[in-house]
């Protein structure tokens, strides 16, 4: 053969290439390989471990967010009903102690017109009295001119009494309240 | 002070050098030249008719017995790595998992780009191809000798400088690319890989004659002893390492675009659209 090409040397060449290549490929290519890919899946579980962990991250931000947003609006709720509550609560009140105002002033207005007819009834009845006892007087005299001026005599003087009399009712009255005052306070 | 010593250190290191280089070629005979012709050993570094080696009663070139060197020094480093190393991988890699880590990936990375559709069987073949090929050519400079046939001590050469083994690697790549085109299209794939039937020659002798070149001048350097100093260091070693590195990137990168070519999926077009892309040619 020309250039001294050798066929039986180009196989031997060619099984000494094919067990090298098989050899390299089972020995160092392979198993390093597979050590890069292993690392690479290592990386990629790590990387889609931290993306799942930032997305559930921002997933509950935004839920607490809306949480927020739920809880400002339920705290100016309560305080609206608060409020609310609050101005029924002092109108209440204040209708409540407007009643009782009404109660005892018409409760004191009641006792003191009982109390002004009893003194009116009271002075009439002195009235009645003198106007009988000066009655009987000018019956009892004789002439019209005497009994008149009887008459007038005995009404001023009739009123005087009447008002003594008045002065002593108060004074008695007045002493009544003292005491019963006094008892009270006991 | 530390800057002194050093300097001291490197100043002394350089005269022992020279010394030595001097000491050299006073006492070898600098006009020493082979007994054999000059022709005949450039001549005998393609062809190998003279300097054959005996492997168990076989006659073989010097090139096969380096590959099968090259093969033996390979495996036994894979299997180290296998067995001390890997089962050390950590997750943040230390200098030497990710260097390993950077040539697995460098390749694989290479045929995912050139062969998008299938890359798995390609990407270990061209990591086997790649390994094979850097380090039979840098094996060249170990310079490990043996005895021929004839009686003359040989060094062993890269392999791929062997005709047999740079025919070996082209029609094994080729084989690949075909392997790649049938699982991929059947008939499609065989038609698309025998298109390219040069390519196997055009592979094989392109790492032949750019390995075989670097062998003849490194033959044609050491044939004159005189010139055995100091230019080895920039003719063997930095020439070697550039087109070790060349070699392998050609070969891989070559095997890796043509198995991503014929490796593409088909994609049917309907008859409908051919008639009328048709009609519109004709109408043009």
């Amino acid at each position: 053969m020309p250039l001294n090409i050798n066929w039986q040397q180009i196989l031997l060449h060619l099984l000494n290439l094919v067990i090298l290549i098989v050899g390299l490929y089972l020995i160092l290519y392979k198993p390093v390989k597979k050590f890069m890919k292993k690392r690479e899946d290592a990386y990629k579980e790590r990387e889609e471990n931290t993306r799942a962990a930032l997305d559930s991250a921002k997933a509950k931000e935004e839920e607490y967010n809306s949480r927020l947003a739920g809880v400002e609006e339920e705290v100016s709720r309560k305080r609206e009903e608060a409020a609310k509550e609050l101005d029924d609560v002092r109108s209440e009140k204040l209708k409540q102690v407007a009643k009782e105002a009404d109660d005892m002033l018409g409760a004191a207005r009641e006792r003191a017109q009982k109390e002004h007819d009893r003194i009116i009834n009271g002075v009439s009845d002195d009235i009645k009295e003198i106007v009988g006892e000066a009655a009987e007087k000018v019956v009892m005299t004789s002439s019209v001119n005497d009994a008149y001026e009887q008459f007038l005599s005995a009404a001023e003087s009739g009123a005087k009494s009447a008002h003594a009399g008045r002065k002593k009712t108060v004074t008695s009255m007045s002493k009544t309240d003292k005491k019963g005052g006094a008892r009270k306070k006991k | 002070m530390k800057s002194r010593t050093k300097k001291i250190i490197g100043w002394s290191v350089v005269a022992l050098i020279v010394v030595a280089l001097v000491v050299g070629i006073i006492l070898t005979d600098g006009m020493y030249t082979s007994s054999e012709d000059i022709s005949d050993v450039m001549q005998d570094a393609v062809l190998h008719e003279e300097n054959q080696v005996s492997i168990f009663g076989y006659n073989v070139n010097p090139g096969l017995v380096s590959a099968f060197v090259v093969t033996i020094i390979l495996l036994a480093a894979a299997a180290l790595i296998r067995i001390f190393a890997i089962p050390r991988f950590r997750l943040v890699p230390g200098k030497f998992q990710l260097a390993v880590e950077s040539i697995v990936g460098w390749f694989d990375k290479l045929a995912k780009t050139n062969s998008p559709h299938r890359n798995s069987f390609l990407g270990a073949y061209i990591f086997g191809a790649g390994c094979y090929i850097f380090a039979g050519t840098l094996f060249e400079l170990i310079g490990a000798a043996v005895v021929s046939t004839a009686g003359n001590s040989v060094a062993l050469p890269a392999p791929l400088s062997d005709i047999n083994g740079a025919i070996a690697m082209g029609f094994l790549s080729y084989f690949v690319i075909l392997s790649g085109g049938i699982v991929s299209n059947g008939m499609r794939g065989v038609g698309r890989t025998l298109k390219d039937f040069s390519l196997p020659i055009s592979m094989s002798f392109r790492l032949f004659g750019a390995l075989l070149s670097g062998l003849l001048v490194t033959e044609l350097v050491y044939y004159y002893i005189a010139l055995s100093f100091v230019l080895p260091v920039i003719v063997g070693v930095l020439f070697t390492l550039l087109h070790a590195l060349i070699q392998t990137y050609v070969l891989v990168m070559l095997t890796s675009l043509f198995y991503g070519e014929v490796s593409e999926s088909h994609v049917k077009v309907p008859k409908e659209k051919k008639k009328k892309a048709k009609a519109v040619k004709v109408k043009q």
